[in-house]
């Protein structure tokens, strides 16, 4: 079987980190969310796959190349407006090549393990398969209703509670989907629609089933909600350590610790795993890094720097004194000594005139932003890409790209 | 300037073959051919591409054994007769590189009743092997026409009457054999048959290798059997493979975020204020004496030579010279034992640059080469080797591999001046902490392509570009000048700006574009004065300068800002921006970016 993920989308409710890369390449325990798609892919046998890309594709195509390092081989199809998600299916379809079996269809923003799909391989049957999976609730996501395995209905983000099996995106298509994807009118959001086309076939009474997985489907709708993901996937992280990673002897490691080639923890450097830390960094000496924490490739840590429970991306410089618990460091920030990204219990977060609760939450920073010293970012706050943060200032609001604080 | 190709193995030749010369188009592309041998020689050329050869090859070619060549015309112009393989009767040849003497021996050959149909340096070989081998196997034919044969040649030969057999050779070309399992390649570059195996055996100068079916043994020119190290290649050949981008140049322009990283993995101390290389054994007294340094290279490599005098110079205090490898052979240099030679070489094959390292070695001196290529010749002609680890670069245009020249140039002048206790550690320290942040600064430079792209497009139409520079922005300005000229033809220059007034500036008309380099830093008044100068004349300015140049604006037509960050290292963040220039250009005007006209990407010919 062969798949198609699409990738092409931007992600904007994860702004301010999709300004700059699209939602599919942001990473989470040091993989960017896609890779754990095409591994699960890749585990289930799957090695054929169309990406569909648009938004920010460089990056992407950067990364995976042509999928030899990943085990698959991809072929890229390029989306270059984004008209909705049978649009993307039917511009990848004739990159399957020949051949008239089935395929798979995913989202690239989501990330899964490899039993979530292969119980929708072994069993699909009939023209179309559908995966779904339970949720407390649903509230913003697409349900399905369905009957003896047959779906009866597709619905849009309801406002009633319908059913608790909401769609996971994850499809498995006959090569005869094309004739549908055509006749597929335009949604109210002025897109293509694969949910539309389904409900079409539902009504035309064509065979569109569905399996129901309870394993790992993770959505990060929000930035912010990256830091959960991260821990999960963390938990399952095991120690490693490169050869030529470089251990001060009185560091302390415990826990499950991953350790890039190249890395250097100095003299006195405290770390509690679950911890990822990437290639080339330089930690230390004297800093704490607690769990749930992954730290990208070419991250700097100056002394008595305290991180927990964060994402800090790559290239990313902290300098002494500096604290950051529950926060996300965009790529190549800076962060000047004695640096404070603030943690808080219940916060509100505004977004899109909307306000968001958040258990726990600290700071969110887009890439490319520069923080004197003695800064105090207060939580909840989200600060857009580039921005400079002049010494003993505070960040009490969000900050839209580019700005200054003075 | 060509690419071999050797196999004998279990699969269908031809096939086998015709991927491997696939992965050596890079190597030149105006002429292929392929031979085949099953009890009978079939042999398939014309003058184009690998593409073109493909459409002259019958379905299928039965035989398991064969040779292939894709040329790059250095004696006689590409067309179906000079193409590769050359044959003799019974004999075929492949052959990468040049035949000094083939006149005298052409002339020899005709004596005894040979007759030459193409106009090659080839066809000797062919002739040579031939004329031994009415006595003696084709193994023995081959080493005694290898005493004969003066110049530089990788071969690869069959014969009718020695079935199964495929006998190579090398002096002074690049060559490399393949063991696979029960099948075995050997070409000019392993990137050829890497989706085969990736266990490698690099031949030596002057040793000839036997393939059979049944195993590989290498010899050296007096028929004694040699043991030879077998090594392993990590880098991917679907690595090399273009993943999505439109070209690969586009490609490896992206890839620098993370090859520049691969540069210094590893490398950078930053607490210290130091840089490790430990690749380098020279002693501390070595470094102490170093009176001179003399860099040698030719093309890009060359341009990063050049930034690498303002870096010695600045940074560990020694005074450098750079030199074209191809003057410097035919020059008559001053040098003694405390000269240290730098030769920079992307593919660590170039032909001129290897002939003057080997010059150099009468003066007892050290030797540093800077290349990409593990294991490639000026790896065993240097004493010391400082590999970029840009990983394959196909675009023929040098990117990746030019800004990882410059890394490797400043943990080398760091390096160096840490050790003569020139540069103090503080300055160090600088340089290293911003070393750190460029692949960050050179992600921002590339999210700004889309506007890079709009200014590209809008000059495209002219004739002439002059692109200027002063300090460390001279070398980027010379470099982005050979970039646009090599692959969207458009006549362009770069000068150190303050040479304006001495010339160029007669050249300039109304709406000539001037891409002026003006990042800050000592010489940031004196350009925007050149910049004056220009404008005055009619020109168009194009500005590469700071993010946050407000000044700039008042001058400049057109500004694309890079990411402020050390003086000194800016020059790599305004290549990048350039190369885009470049690229976007080249795209506009439709031209062959990955392949541009008459250039081929290492030049192993002089």
């Amino acid at each position: 079987m062969k798949a198609i993920v699409l990738a092409a989308g931007e992600g904007v409710r994860c702004t301010p980190l999709t300004n700059t890369r699209s939602k599919v390449m942001l990473p989470v325990a040091n993989r960017p969310i896609l890779e754990y798609v095409i591994s699960a892919l890749v585990d289930n046998g799957i090695e054929d796959l169309v990406l569909v890309v648009g938004y920010e594709k460089e990056k992407v195509m950067n990364y995976f190349g042509d999928g030899n390092d990943f085990g698959a081989r991809i072929t890229y199809v390029d989306q270059t407006s984004q008209l909705g998600t049978a649009h993307a299916i039917g511009l990848a379809i004739p990159a399957l090549g020949d051949g008239n079996g089935s395929f798979l269809v995913l989202n690239g923003d989501n990330i899964i393990e490899k039993e979530t799909i292969s119980k929708l391989i072994a069993n699909h049957a009939g023209d179309a398969t559908v995966l779904t999976t339970p949720r407390e609730k649903v509230c913003g996501y697409g349900v399905v209703m369905s009957a003896a395995g047959k779906v009866k209905g597709i619905f849009e983000k309801p406002k009633r509670q319908i059913s608790h099996m909401i769609n996971t995106g994850i499809y498995i298509f006959n090569r005869d989907i094309v004739a549908e994807i055509e006749n597929t009118e335009i949604s109210g959001r002025g897109e293509y629609e694969i949910t539309h086309t389904l409900q079409n076939m539902v009504k035309g009474n064509r065979d569109v089933r569905v399996t129901v997985t309870k394993n790992l489907w993770m959505d990060s709708v929000y930035a912010w909600g990256l830091l959960d993901t991260n821990a999960r996937l963390l938990a399952s992280c095991e120690s490693a350590i490169e050869d030529t990673a470089t251990i001060d002897d009185t560091a302390t490691l415990t826990g499950n610790v991953e350790i890039g080639g190249n890395t250097v923890i100095r003299a006195g450097s405290y770390i509690v795993g679950p911890v990822k830390i990437g290639d080339n960094c330089d930690i230390g000496p004297q800093v704490t890094i607690l769990p749930s924490t992954s730290i990208g490739n070419n991250v700097s840590l100056g002394p008595f720097s305290y991180i927990q429970d964060s994402i800090l991306m790559d290239n990313v410089r902290v300098e002494s004194h500096s604290h950051i618990s529950e926060s996300i460091i965009g790529f190549n920030c800076n962060l000047g000594p004695y640096s404070i990204c603030e943690a808080d219990n219940d916060v509100n977060i505004e977004i899109d005139n909307e306000l968001v609760p958040v258990e726990k939450s600290g700071v969110v920073i887009g890439d490319d932003c520069k923080f004197g010293s003695r800064t105090l970012t207060e939580a909840g706050n989200l600060v857009g890409n580039n921005c400079t943060v002049r010494s003993g200032t505070k960040v009490d609001r969000h900050l839209p790209a580019n700005s200054t604080v003075l | 300037m060509c690419g071999i190709v050797g196999y004998v193995g279990k699969a269908g030749a031809s096939s086998v073959i015709m991927d491997c010369l696939r992965r050596l188009e890079y190597r030149g592309y105006d002429s292929a051919g392929l031979s085949v041998l099953n009890g009978d020689l079939q042999t398939y050329k014309t003058a184009g591409s690998i593409d073109e050869l493909n459409k002259v090859l019958p379905a299928e070619i039965e035989g398991n054994v064969g040779i292939g060549h894709t040329r790059w015309a250095t004696h006689g112009i590409p067309n179906d007769v000079n193409a590769h393989p050359h044959c003799s009767s019974d004999i075929v040849v492949v052959h990468n590189g040049i035949i000094e003497n083939y006149l005298k021996l052409q002339e020899w050959l005709e004596d005894k009743g040979y007759e030459f149909v193409s106009d090659t340096d080839t066809e000797v070989i062919a002739h040579l092997v031939h004329f031994y081998s009415n006595s003696l196997d084709l193994f023995e034919a081959v080493r005694k026409s290898m005493a004969v044969l003066e110049g530089s040649y990788a071969i690869a030969v069959m014969s009718k009457n020695d079935p199964d057999t495929l006998i190579a050779a090398r002096k002074d070309s690049p060559l490399i054999v393949g063991l696979g399992e029960n099948e075995f390649f050997t070409s000019s570059d392993a990137t050829a048959f890497m989706s085969h195996t990736r266990n490698v055996v690099f031949v030596d100068d002057r040793e000839l290798v036997k393939l059979t079916p049944e195993k590989v043994e290498f010899y050296d020119m007096e028929g004694q059997l040699l043991e030879k190290q077998v090594s392993t290649i990590d880098w991917d050949v679907e690595m090399a493979e273009k993943s999505g981008y439109a070209h690969f140049m586009l490609k490896e322009i992206h890839e620098q975020t993370r090859s520049l990283q691969k540069t210094f993995a590893g490398k950078l101390s930053e607490l210290e204020g130091n840089v490790q290389l430990p690749e380098l054994k020279l002693t501390d007294e070595q470094i102490r004496n170093i009176g001179r340094v003399e860099m040698i290279a030719c093309g890009t490599s060359w341009n990063a030579g050049l930034f690498g005098k303002y870096l010695l110079e600045g940074l560990a205090g020694i005074h450098t010279d750079v030199s074209a490898a191809s003057e410097f052979r035919y020059r008559d240099p001053v040098m003694d034992c405390n000269t240290l030679t730098i030769a920079i070489t992307q593919s660590g094959e170039t032909a001129d640059t290897l002939a003057a390292i080997r010059n150099v070695a009468q003066y007892e001196s050290s030797t540093i080469a800077i290349t990409n290529v593990v294991g490639s010749t000026i790896t065993r002609e240097a004493d010391n080797v400082v590999y970029t680890h840009a990983g394959p670069e196909i675009g023929v245009a040098a990117t990746k591999t030019f800004t990882a020249q410059l890394i490797a140039l400043y943990l080398l002048a760091v390096h160096l001046g840490r050790r003569r206790n020139y540069l103090l550690p503080d300055e160090a320290k600088a340089i290293i902490k911003n070393l750190k942040e460029l692949p960050g600064n050179v992600q921002q430079v590339l999210n700004q392509r889309d506007i890079i792209r709009k200014y590209a497009a809008r000059y495209a139409a002219n004739r002439d570009y002059y692109f200027i520079g002063r300090g460390l922005n001279y070398p980027a300005a010379l470099e982005a000048a050979l970039k646009l000229k090599e692959i969207s033809y458009i006549h362009a220059e770069g000068y150190a700006a303050g040479e304006l007034k001495h010339g160029p500036l007669a050249l300039l008309e109304n709406g000539t574009p001037v891409v002026a380099i003006v990042t800050k830093g000592r010489t940031y008044e004196k350009m925007l004065s050149n910049i004056k100068e220009v404008k005055a004349r009619g020109a168009e300015v194009i500005a590469v300068a700071d993010a946050g140049d407000r000044e700039i604006g008042k001058y400049a037509d057109i500004v694309i800002p890079v990411p402020v960050t050390n003086p000194l290292l800016s020059p790599v963040l305004s290549s990048v921006a350039l190369q885009l220039f470049a690229y976007y250009t080249a795209l506009e005007k439709g031209c062959e970016i990955d392949k541009p006209r008459n250039l081929a990407k290492s030049v192993t010919v002089e």
